[in-house]
Parts: C-alpha cells; sequence; structure tokens
C-alpha cells in the first residue's frame, strides 16, 4: 500500500465518509450481468442452502434446498442452477466477428457475487458438480457437469488480474472506494455500502451499526448468521423432515413454503444491495483501456466455448508441474499489465504510485532534443536526453524502461541517471521509441523545456516460457506416482459418496 | 498456598465463578499475545463475554447447530466401530503399518465422568502404554491436565495414537473438508494450534514420569472429510513452529505479575452479580467501562474473528481516533504515527513532526500534496 492510498482510508476515517481512490472504473460492467447471491450450509463443504440469481433486479429466482445433507437435493439444486446460468452463458455464444483463429464472440457474460466468499462457494460448487456422470449410478442431469465445467473456468479466469467474467462486488467496490475501517470489515459488502452510500436518514456511524447486526443486515454470505441458524432455520429443516418422512403432501408444501420465507427474507436484502452496488458502480465512468482487456475476455470465452463444443474433458483436479508454472507466470504478467494499464489511464493512480515511488512527474529542466547515436548496425538514430525535475520519491533505478501517459502511444524511454538535488530529484531520461521513422523525432513525440510529464515502468513484453513437454518432466516434477493427481478424472468420480444424510 | 498475584487476579474477576482456560482460549492467546486486557481476563478467569455484553458491545460469534451436529456426527462416524474409518486413513491414506491394534475408550472411568478421574485413568493407560505394557494403540478422549499460572486446565484432545513411528500422535478430527487435497489455511492453522496444547500437555504428563518429549510426535495427524463426501481422509501437520510459539505464550501467563503490578490498585472487572441464579449484573457499566479503559488493549481488526471483548476494543479505538481500525496494512505506512490526527495533522503541515518522524511526515505532506491536486482538478465523486 502506498502513502496516499493509506492516507485515503485515515481521510475517510476523519470525515466519516469513504473516498474515491481511482476517477474511473477499471473494471468492465456488462450491460447484462448475472448476479448470483449464493448460500450454503454452515459446518457442511459444498452443501449449498439457497441462491438467488438474476439479470435484473426485479427478476431475481430464488432456489432452495430444503434438506441441504441430501444428495439427490442437491443435485436437483446445481442442476436448477445450472439451467438458468447455462442459459445465459449461452445467450451470449451467439453473435461472431472475424474469421478462422480471430473469430471470436463479440460480448462475454460477467457473473457477480456479494463477496469473495462468493467466488470460492462457486468454485466448491465447480468441482462437485464438473466430474460427475451422466449415467450410471449416481446419475445426474446432463446441465450438471456443464455447469460446473463452466463455474470452473469463470472462477479461474476470475484469479487473473483485470478480467471481468466473475466478480466480487465488494472487490470493485474497494477498488473504487476507500472506507474508513479495515480490509476484514470492508469484505461485508452492508459495511462497505454503509461508508459509500448510507441508507437515506442514516449516518455513516448508524448504518454500519445496522449492518453487523443480522437482525437488521443478514450476512451477504455465504454462511448464514448462526443465530438464524439456530432460531429459524433448523426448526424449519426438522419440521420439512418430518413431513418428508410422514409422506404428508400437505404439512410438506406448508414446510417448503415456510423455509423459502424464511430464506428469502434472509437473501433479498443482500440481493437489493448487490443491485445497489451495480448501479453506483454504473455511475463511475469506465476507464478506456478496460474495453482492451475485456477483448481478452471476449478471446477466453470464445476459447471455451470452443472448447466445450468440442467436449474437452473437464479440468483437472489440481495442475501438473508444467501447467501451474504457465499459469502463474500468466497471472504475474497479467497483474502487472493491469496494474500498469490503471496507471496509464488514470491520474489517481498514477498519484498513488508516485507516492510509493514507481512512478513520477515533474518539469523538463533540461532537454537535448537532437542528440543522435550510431546503433551496432551502424545506423544513425535519435536517442533526445530530457531532464525531469520532481519532487516525488523516486524509486526506480538507471535502466528502467518507461512509458508516459502525458505523450503519444508508442512514448518508450529509458532512466539514465537518478540524482537527489535538495527537495527534489532529477531524473534523466533517454527516448527511445514512438518518435517515428525519421531521423528527425516527430513533433510533439519529444518533451520540451518547461513540459510538465509523468513517467511509470513498462510492463514490457514478456516471452512465454521454455518448459519441458508433459513426457520430458524430469522426476522431480512429476506426479506420475500419484494416480489422484495425474489423472483429468479421478475414478471416483461417479461414486464420491455422500454417507449417512442423516 | 496463594500468591499476591492469585489474590490480585480474583480481585480483577470479583465475585464471578472463575473461568479456566480451555483448549481454544489457549490457541487464542496466539493471536493477539501483545494485548494486556485480554492476558489479564484470562488470566484472571474473568467471564469475557459477560462483561462485553454489560458494556454494550455484546460478542456475535455464536456457534451455528448445523456446524456443531456435523462435527459430531463426523467424529463418531470416524470413530465408529474401534475406529474402523479412522485405521483405513491412518494405513491406507497415511500409509502407515499399524501391526496391532487396541482401542482404549477414555471417555469416562466405569461410568464416572469428572475430569480428575478421568484425567488419573488418562495417566496410568498412557504411563503404561508408554513404557510398553498393555497393547492399547488408540486412546480416545484422554483427559489431559496442564497446570498455567498455577490453575489446573483439563483439556481433551479427540484421540491420541500410539505406534506410530512408536511415539504418541495426537490425532485431531475436524469436519471442514480436504478438497483435492487442499484445506481451509485458517481451519487447518485454528486446528494445528489446539492441538498443540494438546502435545504440549502430554509431553507434561510423561515428563513428570521421567519421559522425555521426544516421545510425542510434533507432527500431528489431522483426520477430515475428504472432498465432498463424509468418508474421511488424513494427512500430517507440522506443528513444530506453534508448539514453540505456544510454549512461548503459556510461559508469559506465568509472568503475569508484571502486568498485575501496573494496575491501579483497587482495579476489577466485577460484575457484582445479584446471589439468585439470574446473575444479574448489578455494577453501573458506566464504571466498569471506566475500569476497562485503565488497561491497555491492542485492537487489530482481526480480533473480531475470535475475541469476545473486540466490539469494545473497537469503540474504543475509534474513540481515540486510532489508527488500530484500519489494521496493520495501513498503520504500517505510518510508523510510529498512533492517530489519525496526528497523520492529518503532519499530512497538513500544522503539526510539527518529531525527530523520527521527519521522514513519514516528509512522504506524508507530498502525499498531501498529489491528492489536493487531484481534488482541485475535480476529481470523481
Amino acid at each position: 500500500m502506498s502513502t496516499l492510498s493509506a492516507l485515503a482510508h485515515v481521510q475517510a476515517m476523519e470525515t466519516m465518509q469513504a473516498v474515491p481512490r481511482t476517477e474511473f472504473r477499471h473494471r468492465h460492467l456488462s450491460g447484462r450481468p448475472l448476479v448470483i447471491v449464493p448460500l450454503a450450509m454452515a459446518g457442511e463443504a459444498g452443501a449449498p442452502l439457497a441462491a438467488m440469481v438474476g439479470s435484473a433486479k426485479r427478476n431475481g429466482t430464488l432456489l432452495v434446498v430444503a434438506q441441504p445433507r441430501n444428495r439427490d437435493q442437491r443435485f436437483a439444486f446445481a442442476a436448477d442452477l445450472g439451467r438458468i446460468v447455462m442459459n445465459y452463458i449461452n445467450s451470449f455464444r451467439q453473435n461472431r466477428r472475424g474469421e478462422g483463429e480471430r473469430s471470436r464472440y463479440t460480448d462475454a457474460p460477467q457473473i457477480l457475487v456479494p463477496n469473495a466468499g462468493g467466488v470460492k462457494a462457486l468454485a466448491d460448487l465447480g468441482r462437485m458438480c464438473r466430474f460427475r456422470a451422466t449415467s450410471g449410478p449416481y446419475a445426474v442431469p446432463d446441465v450438471v457437469p456443464e455447469f460446473g465445467m463452466w463455474l470452473t473456468f469463470l472462477v479461474d479466469r476470475a484469479e487473473q488480474a483485470g478480467t471481468s467474467t466473475l466478480l466480487p462486488v465488494t472487490a470493485m467496490l474497494t477498488e473504487h472506494w476507500a472506507t474508513g475501517q479495515s480490509t476484514l470489515e470492508d469484505q461485508n459488502l452492508a459495511s462497505l455500502m454503509a461508508w459509500i452510500a448510507p441508507p437515506p436518514g442514516l449516518s455513516v456511524e448508524q448504518a454500519m451499526a445496522d449492518a453487523e447486526n443480522p437482525d437488521v443486515c443478514p450476512p451477504a454470505g455465504p454462511p448464514t448468521s448462526p443465530e438464524f441458524d439456530n432460531r429459524d432455520l433448523a426448526p424449519a429443516i426438522r419440521r420439512f423432515d418430518t413431513a418428508h418422512t410422514l409422506g404428508d403432501p400437505h404439512a410438506l408444501a406448508a414446510a417448503e413454503t415456510e423455509l423459502r420465507e424464511l430464506i428469502a427474507g434472509q437473501i433479498q436484502p443482500t440481493w437489493r444491495m448487490v443491485w445497489q452496488a451495480i448501479s453506483l458502480l454504473r455511475s463511475v465512468p469506465e476507464a478506456p483501456r478496460t474495453a482492451k482487456r475485456f477483448e481478452g475476455d471476449c478471446k477466453a470465452f470464445t476459447k471455451y466455448s470452443d472448447y466445450r463444443d468440442s467436449d474437452g474433458p473437464p479440468q483437472r483436479k489440481r495442475d501438473n508441474a508444467i501447467g501451474a508454472a504457465r499459469r502463474l507466470g500468466w497471472l504475474e504478467h497479467a497483474l502487472a499489465e493491469f496494474e500498469s494499464d490503471m496507471a496509464f489511464d488514470d491520474r489517481f493512480v498514477l498519484a498513488d504510485r508516485r507516492s510509493a515511488g514507481e512512478a513520477f512527474a515533474g518539469t523538463v529542466v533540461e532537454a537535448d532534443p537532437g542528440r543522435v547515436v550510431t546503433t551496432d548496425k551502424n545506423r544513425r538514430v535519435p536517442r533526445p536526453r530530457v531532464t525531469v525535475r520532481t519532487e516525488d520519491p523516486v524509486r526506480l533505478a538507471a535502466d528502467t524502461k518507461l512509458i508516459s501517459p502525458s505523450l503519444p502511444t508508442g512514448h518508450k524511454a529509458m532512466i539514465v541517471s537518478v540524482l537527489s538535488d535538495g527537495g527534489t530529484t532529477r531524473v534523466t531520461v533517454e527516448i527511445t521509441g514512438g518518435m517515428g521513422r525519421s531521423r528527425v523525432p516527430q513533433q510533439g513525440t519529444v518533451p520540451e523545456l518547461g513540459q510538465r510529464i509523468a513517467y511509470l515502468p513498462d510492463p514490457g513484453w514478456r516471452p512465454a516460457p521454455q518448459f519441458p513437454a508433459s513426457d520430458a518432466t524430469p522426476w522431480t516434477h512429476s506426479a506420475a506416482d500419484d494416480s489422484g493427481t495425474d489423472s483429468v478424472i479421478p475414478e471416483d468420480a461417479a461414486a464420491e459418496e455422500w454417507g449417512n444424510e442423516d | 498456598m496463594k500468591n499476591p498475584v492469585d489474590d490480585r487476579l480474583d480481585a480483577l474477576r470479583g465475585s464471578a465463578k472463575r473461568l479456566d482456560y480451555n483448549a481454544r482460549s489457549l490457541a487464542a492467546l496466539e493471536n493477539n499475545p501483545r494485548c494486556t486486557l485480554r492476558a489479564l481476563l484470562d488470566a484472571s478467569g474473568s467471564d469475557k463475554a459477560a462483561i462485553a455484553t454489560h458494556v454494550g458491545h455484546p460478542p456475535s460469534f455464536g456457534q451455528s447447530s448445523f456446524a456443531i451436529t456435523r462435527g459430531n456426527a463426523f467424529e463418531a462416524m470416524v470413530k465408529d466401530n474401534g475406529c474402523a474409518e479412522l485405521l483405513r486413513v491412518l494405513r491406507e491414506t497415511l500409509e502407515l503399518t499399524l501391526p496391532e491394534v487396541g482401542y482404549e475408550d477414555l471417555n469416562d472411568v466405569g461410568g464416572d465422568g469428572r475430569s480428575k478421574q478421568r484425567h488419573e485413568r488418562t495417566e496410568e493407560v498412557l504411563l503404561r502404554a508408554a513404557r510398553g505394557e498393555g497393547d492399547a494403540t488408540l486412546f480416545d478422549h484422554p483427559m489431559l491436565r496442564l497446570l498455567i499460572g498455577g490453575h489446573k486446565v483439563y483439556l481433551e484432545p479427540d484421540l491420541v495414537a500410539l505406534r506410530i513411528d512408536g511415539r504418541f500422535h495426537v490425532v485431531e478430527i475436524k469436519s471442514f473438508p480436504i478438497i483435492d487435497d487442499q484445506a481451509d489455511s485458517t481451519q487447518v492453522r485454528a486446528a494445528t494450534t489446539q492441538a498443540c496444547a494438546y502435545i504440549i500437555a502430554l509431553r507434561d504428563l510423561l515428563g513428570r514420569a521421567g519421559i522425555g518429549e521426544e516421545a510425542v510426535s510434533d507432527t500431528i495427524v489431522l483426520v477430515a472429510p475428504k472432498d465432498f463426501t463424509n468418508r474421511p481422509t488424513g494427512a500430517f501437520v507440522d506443528a513444530r513452529k506453534q508448539v514453540a510459539a505456544l510454549t512461548r505464550q503459556l510461559s508469559r501467563i506465568e509472568r503475569i505479575g508484571d502486568l498485575v503490578d501496573l494496575l491501579p490498585e483497587d482495579l476489577t472487572f466485577d460484575l457484582d452479580p445479584t446471589p439468585d441464579k439470574n446473575k444479574q449484573p448489578r455494577r453501573p457499566a458506566e464504571e466498569l467501562a471506566e475500569a476497562l479503559d485503565q488497561v491497555l488493549v491492542t485492537y487489530r481488526p482481526d480480533c473480531l474473528n475470535h475475541c469476545e471483548m473486540a466490539f469494545y476494543c473497537r469503540s474504543r479505538a475509534r474513540a481515540e481516533a486510532s489508527l488500530d481500525v484500519l489494521g496493520p496494512t495501513v498503520r504500517e505506512q505510518f510508523g510510529g504515527i498512533d492517530t489519525t490526527t496526528m497523520v492529518m495533522g503532519l499530512a497538513r503541515g500544522e503539526l510539527t513532526p518529531s525527530e523520527d518522524q521527519v521522514e513519514i511526515a516528509a512522504a506524508l505532506r507530498h502525499a498531501a500534496r498529489l491528492r489536493a491536486e487531484l481534488e482541485d482538478l475535480g476529481g470523481a465523486a
């Protein structure tokens, strides 16, 4: 965290209102996102209790599992939710543009959940569904494994910085606003909204207190509040079980209705709050480079969609050594790109980087615009040098490659020296690119004396790392002796037992 | 015989019944060891939940009955039929060779469930086993004992197994899942810390009979549901670091006297409960709050997850405009500064920094200038 970000939190705490930390919204926000609010049963892994799902505030569908410990009901729920989500995803598999390799869908789905726990719940659900068999013992409807694989795709993609196909709303809000509370409390959607947009007539303090009172603001899940579990939910599930055992249709219907109403009371406040957060986020202008990243989402969506069309196997339980290394490299690169994009687009983020010494801005105090050098290939090329005086605490070293949001795109430079000069710092840079093709730099591509300019490090292009072929992996990194992680589909896939249901 | 420190601790607690440490509160020691208030309340056996409630900040973490039922059902299932499932895990998943198995139920002594009696029986059985007598290898719910600050604390691990490499191993049975060989790290950590108390108590028991601590392994066996099933799987968890940390915290409790000496003579957290069974606190809440306010607290947002006093401490931190409210990541940026007032004062240049604040003050003024620039240009709403 930079001093500026930390200061924003202190300011928020002092003024008792959220402080904007970016000028733009850096995440693509679909015109038709699908919101899912998942609830799970406490103490049980992958035991969904309910979900509210829909692509408009007014038409959310509430799905409830009356007895979460019952395996059949679990998969009936997964199938119901799966149908809704697959309908939504399939509606994006219509319009393609481009030919051959470059052909891709023009839009991509976007699933929004209330918090990071929601992503985890979908990850668990995806893992639970994607290996299920659709025939034989413990067969599940066709949609279940398909849904599981898509969920896994979305969850994997969500790990990559800057993507928009699956996002927790709390993360989008905290990217834009700093509150006067801790990261832990920011994960509570109601507490976060209390700072950004407290309900009419309430102060931030009152809204914060309400946000932590489960009777006023039921938790956004996945777990429900223990008070609710013990006071309302447990007796209602017991009544359902009794009716089920007795085979009394009236009592069963009554018990189901009661459960639905109870859960609706817990889930609807969060549902409304997620949509309120979405409209707040819509009011923040989208950053210019978001469109480019969304292209990446469409590309990844198309690629996976085509893979599904070719009936490829589900994602493996765990990456192998090469897959994991490749993925890690990719994620690191995406993060560096995203951070750089944000700083390039957004002067708030740039200021943040400046305050941390990772970028600088200042005035050109010396310029040698006509400087020319001879390259190894005996070509004479322009290499102008300028010196920028800045008050920023620059922590960049010589030879760092730079880009600049204040000059035409394509501008590239490299630090020659960083010299401290009293309270200021003088950074000399050599301009290496973005000056056009002729021997004299084009007008406006070299900063002039007295010009204000900003520079930040170039995340750069990185070659794809080379790895050995999978059959040539050294024994230290192979899992050949561990059948459980090596096979794509676990042998116990169909027979993953649930054991006692009581 | 009571020493003066004990008298002071009793006075802090007042007329309420003493609450002893348990595996959970011992584990919590590791979470925020530097908090004086917590150390005093725990060492004096005060009822933190009752105190926090009386000053208007009731704790909010109940446990869902679903989680409890699930936990108990899973443990029962693992131990069914003389631990048949557990043995399968030990042999198949953890690939241990357990030649013969003898199961010893230590849940009660001939129907007597009192801790003291059970502890004596446990001691006898475990010592015999350690000396290689008898054929028991699995000990179900032994009752261990630890002396903490001069008070006996009874601890009850799920299971202790012998003859895994010839050593005693603590087995923790937990109902959170291990999905594709991975479990939630927070939950594993909590389970390990809890098991550490058992390891220390077990070593203490054997140590009293002159058996060295290497007889008890500092690797615990974690047994938990595999994936989304009800079938158990197992994993070894290395607890060395946490055993050392907990040992250190326990030795700090022995030095609680140092903290007590710093308190005002007449300080007490007594709720003055009515003598009937309702135990209504009669002490004015403001007076209790004043007493609490005299003790140093080290609030961290993380406390909200495990300390009953957390809401009280947070409101106190907010009232003091303490940076603790924002959590360690923000706090670390302002080394040596405690309050938002000080941060803003330095940032605006209204306060003169002390010698060791010069550097941070410069960074703050720089950040404030950047912020002002952004807002001048018409920032986002």
